[in-house]
């Protein structure tokens, strides 16, 4: 059954009205006949997976045929914006999912900025975008309704002139009444560590996005259209102003977020001897990337649609203003760690340079800098040549060599076609196969965060369990790092359900810790709330399930208590664990990187520490089972056949 | 030797001295609080940790003892993307 059969059938199921008043549609496109259809999620649906990442993987389980291959114009792309996008402060986030290209398993990546909340402002609460089109498309969505234009302009332009072209030609006013989702150069020419910019940093970044989107020969999607309240069945504001208020409120968003951004967790990281430090190799590096030294190049700080956190710091290097990579956005912590540390740089200015020209590239910089790691290692120790890399000395610390690999992978130029393989390189004959026990990469996709997680046995679980891949931001049980939390028992227990051990570095009941953190996260995701202001991620004291509760009810009419929600993400957890074993993952792909099994940490307090074998696999074991998963990894029989039905009623 | 306690920017960025004796963590921040009165507020919140001498603590910190010269750091600890 092909993809139109799939949606026709799908269609027919679903209802033609909306299940709540402020509910957008789902709108099924077919690139390649311009044709649109719409319909709602049903309310079965939003009960048990909420919208966003929840409802997207409802789409992918119902359309997906894992026959074929990820970048298939028969393997839908879908973005979803979730319950509470655009509504409530601080949730201004959708998902994009689909079949990755680049690690093979669930694709599913969440981003910020103003297309999550403008999608919604269009009455649009999910796109499923098929087939290819028959030429460069701009689709473009004003007030509700599609419209297309020939992207052939634009092919060849990367996020800085993709954003002036487009605001020059269309005439709306980026943050007012326009956003924009697209690929650059990189997504174009097929590289698997290219992301969807969703604005001037914010980007859909992993599992190969950029390359999945360009596929469909899709260059961009514009919202036009203007802001406006939601109809609710209970006033939603006042609710809101509680949320802003605990939002302010917390220390980490006063002290921390508001005022610098995440670069801050450098430094206990580095201290505590976990920064991953060339490809993994040390754990520790320079006091010269601290987030105090990039306080001189920060002139201000921006924030998403109607958040009042505003995170996002800008960057300034002081240069010639005719360097288009002397200004920008960003850093975040991860693309300090992995193109500081984890490169060998130091120079912080080099840094904030790098950044900006994986943001001008259209670069997921995780995946992206792990993806150079690996290779600056192969070369190190021999695995990889002059000869595999077309004559380029591969050196630690060196920015200029790095500027010209990124420039030469967007455009897979020489060696730059290998690094646009990302973790597939081996696969793909570039590189030989032992060069795959030093890729730091679980389920085909590279680490996230920079964080060496030989030490923090909870944050590596997470790593492990993680559905899309080697991902902190599923499931991350960050408190773990903070000593406070650590050494209150009774309160560490009232925030993940159970007891678990003080000592980060000991494995005992961490699964409670990972469970409770993935489902929380899973519900964030669902209802289009930031990671960063979700209780958990960063403080026990930002709004949870509880806000997330009262919320939902006010705007939807729909009753779901906080335990109700956690099961919620959980029965998410659950539907990306069956997809991912209708493409082949099992209990096996639930691992870490043997150099974590294998090589003790050499810094700090916790020098000596690494990851037991058979300690990990007790651990696993236990996830499972209080994961009502099998000892596959997968549902147990009857949540399984649950979900099935849920997910095929009529 | 005084024990010197490094602040973190947001808490003013300086380096205190503390000066009485105090041989556990859970002493300093008292002798903060006495020091500094405008930071014992602070000193209660989660997101300040500590590092002694470049090792960041992750449990046990109440009872961790110090030695005169030991260099304190309270440490915002959070987590990105």
């Amino acid at each position: 059954m092909g993809i139109r059969d799939r949606v026709a059938r799908l269609l027919s199921e679903l209802p033609k009205e909306p299940q709540y008043p402020a509910q957008g549609r789902t709108l099924f496109v077919d690139l390649e006949t311009r044709d649109v259809q719409s319909a709602y999620t049903p309310r079965r649906i939003l009960e048990t997976l909420l919208s966003g990442r929840g409802a997207n993987m409802f789409y992918l389980y119902r359309l997906l045929d894992e026959s074929l291959f990820p970048l298939h114009p028969d393997i839908p792309l879908i973005f979803g914006s979730g319950v509470l996008t655009g509504i409530v402060p601080s949730a201004a986030r959708g998902n994009c999912t689909s079949w990755a290209p680049e690690s093979g398993v669930i694709l599913d990546s969440n981003c910020g900025d103003y297309f999550p909340s403008f999608l919604r402002m269009n009455g649009i609460d999910h796109l499923v975008l098929y087939g290819r089109s028959t030429q460069w498309s701009l689709m473009i969505i004003r007030e509700g309704e599609v419209e297309w234009r020939d992207a052939a302009p634009y092919v060849g332009l990367d996020n800085i002139d993709m954003r002036d072209r487009i605001a020059a030609d269309l005439g709306g006013v980026w943050t007012r009444d326009m956003s924009m989702v697209n690929v650059t150069r990189a997504g174009e020419n097929g590289v698997l560590t290219a992301g969807i910019m969703g604005g001037p940093k914010a980007i859909y970044a992993r599992g190969g996005t950029g390359a999945k989107m360009a596929s469909l020969r899709l260059k961009a999607i514009v919202t036009l259209g203007h802001t406006h309240e939601f109809p609710t069945p209970h006033p939603y504001k006042p609710y809101n102003r509680q949320i802003a208020q605990k939002l302010l409120a917390t220390s980490v968003v006063k002290h921390a977020l508001s005022r610098m951004g995440t670069p801050f967790l450098y430094r206990p990281s580095r201290l505590l001897g976990a920064m991953g430090t060339k490809n993994n190799q040390e754990t520790t590096w320079t006091d010269a990337l601290d987030a105090e030294h990039i306080d001189p190049y920060r002139p201000g700080m921006e924030g998403c649609f109607r958040c009042p956190v505003n995170c996002r710091p800008r960057n300034d290097l002081h240069r010639d203003p005719s360097d288009r990579y002397g200004r920008g956005d960003g850093p975040e912590y991860v693309t300090l760690g992995k193109f500081g540390p984890n490169l060998g740089i130091d120079d912080v200015e080099a840094v904030i340079r790098l950044n900006n020209i994986c943001n001008d590239l259209g670069f997921d910089t995780a995946s992206t800098g792990s993806a150079i790691g690996w290779a600056l290692e192969l070369f190190q120790r021999g695995i990889i040549t002059t000869t595999h890399t077309r004559g380029l000395e591969l050196r630690w610390g060196d920015p200029e060599l790095v500027e010209k690999l990124l420039f030469m992978t967007a455009e897979r130029e020489g060696f730059g076609a290998v690094l646009a393989e990302g973790t597939r390189a081996v696969e793909r004959g570039h590189y030989p196969s032992e060069a795959l026990k030093y890729r730091m990469a679980v389920k085909g996709l590279m680490q996230s965060d920079p964080h060496d997680a030989r030490i923090l046995k909870a944050f590596a679980l997470g790593l492990a369990v993680a559905t899309r891949g080697m991902d902190h931001l599923r499931n991350r049980v960050t408190l773990e790092i903070n000593a406070k939390i650590n050494d209150d028992p009774a309160f560490k227990e009232q925030l993940y359900g159970g007891p678990v051990s003080a000592a980060p570095n000991s494995y005992v009941d961490k699964e409670l810790a990972v469970r409770r953190c993935e489902n929380i996260y899973a519900v964030g995701d669902s209802v289009g709330m930031c990671r960063f202001t979700t209780k958990l991620f960063n403080s026990p004291s930002l709004p949870g399930l509880e806000e997330f509760s009262a919320q939902i009810a006010n705007v939807t009419g729909f009753s779901l208590t906080p335990e109700e929600l956690d099961h919620v993400g959980l029965n998410v957890m659950g539907v990306e664990r069956m997809i991912n074993h209708r493409l082949g993952v099992t209990r096996k792909d639930d691992t870490l990187p043997d150099r974590w099994f294998d090589e003790p940490n050499r810094h700090g307090a916790y020098k000596g520490e690494r990851i037991d074998r058979a300690e990990f696999d007790a651990l696993l074991s236990r996830f499972y089972r209080i994961s009502n998963l099998t000892e596959e990894g997968i549902p147990i029989d009857s949540w399984r056949r649950e979900l099935e039905a849920t997910m095929n009623a009529d | 030797m005084p024990i010197s306690v490094r602040l973190p920017a947001m808490l003013g960025g300086e380096v205190v001295a503390i000066t009485e004796r105090v041989e556990t963590i859970d002493q300093l921040v008292a002798a903060l609080g006495r020091a500094r009165p405008e930071l014992t507020g602070h000193l209660q919140d989660t997101i300040f940790n500590f590092a002694v001498n470049d090792e960041m603590l992750l449990h046990d910190v109440a009872r961790r003892p110090l030695q005169d010269g030991d260099v304190v750091e309270i440490v915002p600890a959070i987590s990105g993307g």
